[in-house]
């Protein structure tokens, strides 16, 4: 049987008069790199934070390595590495105090990886916390999160504070130390292009929902761009499988899932068409705008005929 | 073994560095009998998944390009270069339909075609020629 280090089924949470998720429901199997993809807002954080029992859950039930961390939060916290989005950290103490701080909480701490990862992000271990730039901070945040050698890290936007050197160094050390370790890694990022050479799977919020969840390769052979003309495009209207729709002149380029059941469908019926590979940015908005976009074009289309009274 | 991976692009990262192998292997600079660096080594050198790796090098081996001795890593397969031709025809042809599509659509007959590509070839020939006749 597979193990499952994450589960989330049809979680329910809300602020106020705001529905942050709605039956949000989630698997990540242990030893995998997990990327958790939404444009901001999406309730990737808010997500995130139910997972550690930071947050209570409106409905639904949660397991964080077979734990209901609003059970027990701290069993969550001692297996599993945490970088917060907005990480805050003792001011006055230097980043070297704070990692000497930190190790008696944890049984499993490497002090000597603390020091490893301190030199690869370069984080000034003599300089004062409130001192740190943000993106210092966020480093001081990585290394607090793996140095405990965790089974599961889950780590909300750790790009964020990291340049392109940085984050190459970053994605080696989560594939030689975390994925060649067997271990799991949920995290969340808006760099899609960074994502798809690292994550075996990616799940895609949009509006508090999973709209999709697939591995990575899987999914850019599932969703490609298929050209029609406009007459051939009739029989899609209404088909579940067709994401976007875009229009230019009598071309219409459908974004469909399901890629390979359409074009066998086009060539039983002999119908002309062309397949474009997408990258993951565009399989990404193809899911999270896609179907506003149709809409739109549908409204214009009947402003059209409407206008020059063909109905 | 020098690879790069272009992030971003739409083609998938596994095939694109399943094409550098195999246009390596092909081209000569990787013979029979040469080693790849071991998984491992080419995800860190790379920034890219260990699995997707694997599944290259597993899918190179099932092509004939490679081969895995057991507990000594990847090599380059025997007759690598004849399977890497093999590899790379079947994407020519992908490639020739696309183009084929393009020239329809531009309203080429297919004597034009024909003709543009006799072109082409032979342009490619020529400075060969030239090259051997220079010394």
């Amino acid at each position: 049987m597979r193990e499952i280090a994450i589960e989330l089924q049809a979680v329910d949470k809300s602020f106020r008069n705001t529905q942050v998720l709605r039956g949000m429901t989630l698997q990540v199997e242990r030893g995998k790199t997990f990327a958790f993809l939404g444009r901001n807002g999406a309730g990737k954080t808010t997500a995130i934070r139910m997972l550690l029992g930071l947050l209570k859950r409106d409905d639904g039930a949660i397991r964080v390595l077979g734990i209901d961390p609003e059970m027990d939060p701290v069993a969550v916290r001692a297996s599993v590495g945490y970088l917060a989005e907005d990480q805050t950290m003792y001011g006055w103490m230097r980043c070297e105090e704070l990692l000497r701080f930190i190790a008696p909480f944890y049984p499993t701490w490497d002090h000597q990886l603390a020091l490893e990862y301190s030199r690869d992000f370069e984080v000034p271990l003599q300089t004062k916390i409130k001192h740190l730039s943000k993106g210092q901070n966020v480093r001081l945040g990585l290394v607090l999160a793996l140095a405990h050698r965790p089974e599961l890290v889950i780590l909300d936007d750790p790009a964020l504070g990291l340049d392109p050197i940085m984050r190459k160094q970053f994605n080696r050390d989560l594939i030689t130390h975390l994925q060649g370790e067997g271990r799991t890694v949920f995290y969340s990022s808006h760099l899609l292009y960074e994502v798809e050479p690292v994550a075996d799977e990616v799940a895609i919020l949009d509006e508090g929902q999973i709209v999709r969840q697939s591995e990575t390769e899987a999914l850019r052979s599932d969703v490609k761009q298929i050209i029609l003309s406009r007459e051939q495009t009739e029989r899609f209207a209404d088909d579940a499988r067709v994401l976007s729709r875009h229009a230019s002149g009598c071309d219409v380029a459908l974004t469909v899932a399901g890629a390979q059941s359409v074009v066998d469908q086009l060539q039983r019926e002999g119908m002309e068409h062309q397949v474009v590979d997408l990258n993951l940015d565009d399989i990404f908005e193809a899911y999270v705008i896609g179907r506003d976009e149709s809409q739109q074009e549908t409204i214009a289309a009947d402003y059209q005929s409407a206008g020059t009274g063909d109905v | 073994m020098i690879l790069r991976v272009e992030k971003g692009s739409a083609v998938p990262i596994s095939s694109q560095i399943a094409q550098q192998i195999a246009m390596l292997c092909a081209s000569g600079k990787l013979t029979s009998g040469d080693r790849l660096p071991s998984v491992r080594e080419l995800a860190r050198e790379l920034a890219v998944n260990q699995n997707t790796i694997l599944r290259v090098y597993e899918r190179l081996v099932r092509e004939g390009l490679l081969e895995m001795r057991h507990g000594q890593g990847t090599f380059v397969a025997a007759d690598s270069q004849s399977a890497s031709l093999a590899s790379h025809r079947e994407r020519l042809v992908d490639e020739l339909r696309q183009l084929a599509r393009q020239g329809i659509a531009l309203g080429l007959s297919a004597d034009e075609f024909h003709a543009l590509l006799s072109e082409a070839i032979a342009q490619l020939q020529a400075p060969s020629v030239t090259e051997a006749e220079v010394p």
